[in-house]
């Protein structure tokens, strides 16, 4: 049963209203609370026990799976491993997404580690959302890895997101591309007060024809502070692009280290990047359509992080 | 309707060395009326104030002096946000580009709604912004073009009393020039807006009622275009009048 927390976080994490359509997996504060498998998808405990394997049958087309974590219980730790297998050519989309709810002074955190074995021809979508809500003071942290295994001419588009109220995030993508695969990765974040985040990012190109976009778009409110690194390493005949922008709102601090590694003489690679206040033309123009400063402002913010 | 007094406007002169004076007059003393309903077109050579003058009518420029007076009242100290409240609305010359802003989140403020049936009816009576527009980004990756038909757009949307539009055929193709100019026309027509166009392109100057021709920050002529043909084609030969010795002579700066 879903008490009222669980509704809001879930809400929240995976814009779910109830339990999810298909299959998913809920978890809340370290313990199972909700399982539903489908004829091709299947979700069961590892064999370690810290963690589940999913299992997508090749072929599978238009299925998804939730699997929100809860985390509404003070002085809780959770960490788990979580493995996901996309048989061939299956095409599915993967909602994640942890929601904490601190409730008093006690710290509260996941680290939850993503791996995903994208065979061939397999299509997936990820989108992962982290949100810290409740009145509470004490420290919600949230630590996310993700591994990225792509096999032949298969496509993995991942949407990492963390919009406020998370005081600490450390988080590792680490992918490797195999050949005519395509990733896409963009990743969200905004953080305010005293909030810190820093995300770290090793990507490898390893098959011809792989190709890969990192776009990170941060936003830093307050005295926050959000730190961003990507390696990205090409090894075959391939394309990768790194677009990271930031937009300092008060005293945040930034900084945004996009690397490019050529290691075969027809990698391309190519990266843009920009830290800096909201651009002055940007907020004119919205202030010309009939927006004032402060509503302008929340604009420009949303359609960046959208 | 909409009354310009003795507007001037002064900006750091930059790099123009030690000696110059700091600031430099970019408008002196500018006075016109534009009257309700009234298609203007505002042109003259680089530098000479066009823009400044569209921005300061916006606000997005600070008076030094002078006043605006729009429908008796005194606008001059109004912010951008109040000026387009109150029905002036500004396309510019070089649109803001956005990251993740699209097309339908501009139109949709402009507009005031985000209903689908009202956006498609907007583009549908700008017509030369085509449908396809509507859930792209508002970003780098659009051509000069697209994103001056985008900023048309805007502007129309607000149904503005007065429609400012800084030089809006920069970048769009000869054969949408025309259509342009029959849309700010017919936008004139049919709602009565006060249209002032800054150009330089004769498909304006063509249409317009009456053409304000602006030299050094000052308005050196207004009236039809054939009173400013002789002017215009002095500028068109040759800016440097001030200092002309004659053409042919060696000290001509042509």
């Amino acid at each position: 049963m879903l008490d009222a927390i669980d509704k809001t976080v879930l809400k929240e994490v995976a814009d779910l209203e109830g339990l999810p359509k298909g299959a998913y997996n809920i978890r809340k504060n370290g313990q199972l609370l909700g399982r539903e498998v489908s004829a091709n998808i299947n979700i069961e405990a590892n064999e370690k026990g810290d963690g589940i394997v999913v299992d997508i049958k090749p072929g599978t087309v238009d299925e998804s799976v939730h699997i929100p974590v809860i985390l509404s219980q003070a002085g809780l730790h959770d960490v788990v491993y979580n493995t996901f297998i996309i048989g061939e050519n299956a095409d599915v989309t993967i909602v994640a997404g942890c929601g904490i709810h601190c409730g008093s002074d006690e710290s509260e955190g996941h680290s939850g580690i993503h791996e995903f074995r994208i065979k061939s021809g397999a299509r997936v979508k990820y989108v992962e959302k982290h949100v810290a809500i409740g009145e509470g003071t004490g420290k919600r942290t949230l630590n996310p890895t993700t591994k990225v295994f792509m096999e032949e001419n298969a496509s993995a588009e991942m949407e990492l997101t963390q919009l406020g109220g998370v005081d600490e995030a450390k988080r590792y993508n680490e992918a490797k591309i195999g050949a005519g695969s395509v990733l896409l990765i963009t990743e969200r974040v905004m953080t305010e007060g005293e909030q810190k985040a820093d995300s770290k990012n090793e990507i490898e190109l390893s098959g011809t024809g792989s190709k890969a976009n990192i776009v990170s778009r941060s936003v830093l409110k307050g005295d926050s502070r959000q730190d961003f690194y990507v390696n990205l390493t090409a090894r075959a005949k391939c394309y990768g692009h790194i677009e990271c922008d930031a937009i300092i709102m008060d005293n945040g601090n930034n900084q945004t280290i996009p690397a490019l590694r050529a290691l075969h003489p027809d990698a391309e690679l190519t990266h843009e990047a920009s830290i800096g206040k909201i651009a002055n033309d940007q907020l004119m123009k919205l202030m010309s359509l009939g927006l004032a400063y402060d509503e302008a402002v929340n604009k420009i913010i949303q359609g960046f992080l959208k | 309707m909409l009354e310009l007094k003795n507007l001037r406007f002064e900006a750091p002169a930059g790099d123009a060395g030690k000696d110059a004076p700091p600031l430099r007059m970019i408008i002196n003393d500018i006075s016109f009326t534009f009257e309700a309903g009234g298609f203007y077109a505002i042109t003259g050579p680089n530098g000479s104030g066009k823009t400044t003058i569209a921005k300061l009518i916006m606000g997005i420029n600070e008076l030094t002096a002078g006043k605006i007076i729009f429908d008796g009242q005194d606008i001059s100290q109004m912010t951008i946000n109040e000026r387009s409240r109150a029905g002036i609305v500004y396309g510019f010359q070089n649109p803001a580009r956005f990251k993740g802003t699209t097309f339908r989140d501009l139109l949709s403020i402009a507009a005031g709604t985000d209903d689908e049936n009202k956006l498609v009816k907007i583009i549908a009576r700008v017509g030369i912004c085509s449908l396809d527009f509507l859930d792209k980004p508002v970003d780098s990756k659009l051509s000069g073009g697209e994103i001056k038909k985008i900023e048309l757009a805007t502007v129309i949307a607000r149904n503005p009393r007065v429609a400012i539009y800084d030089e809006p055929d920069t970048g769009i193709d000869l054969w949408t020039i025309g259509p342009m100019v029959e849309l700010l026309k017919k936008e004139q027509k049919e709602h009565n807006t006060t249209t002032i166009v800054v150009s330089h392109n004769k498909a304006f100057l063509e249409v317009a009622d009456t053409l304000l021709l602006l030299k050094d920050g000052r308005i050196a002529y207004s009236g039809n275009l054939e009173g400013a043909m002789p002017m215009l084609e002095d500028l068109s030969l040759c800016t440097f009048s001030d200092v002309c010795e004659g053409e042919g002579n060696v000290r001509c700066y042509r």
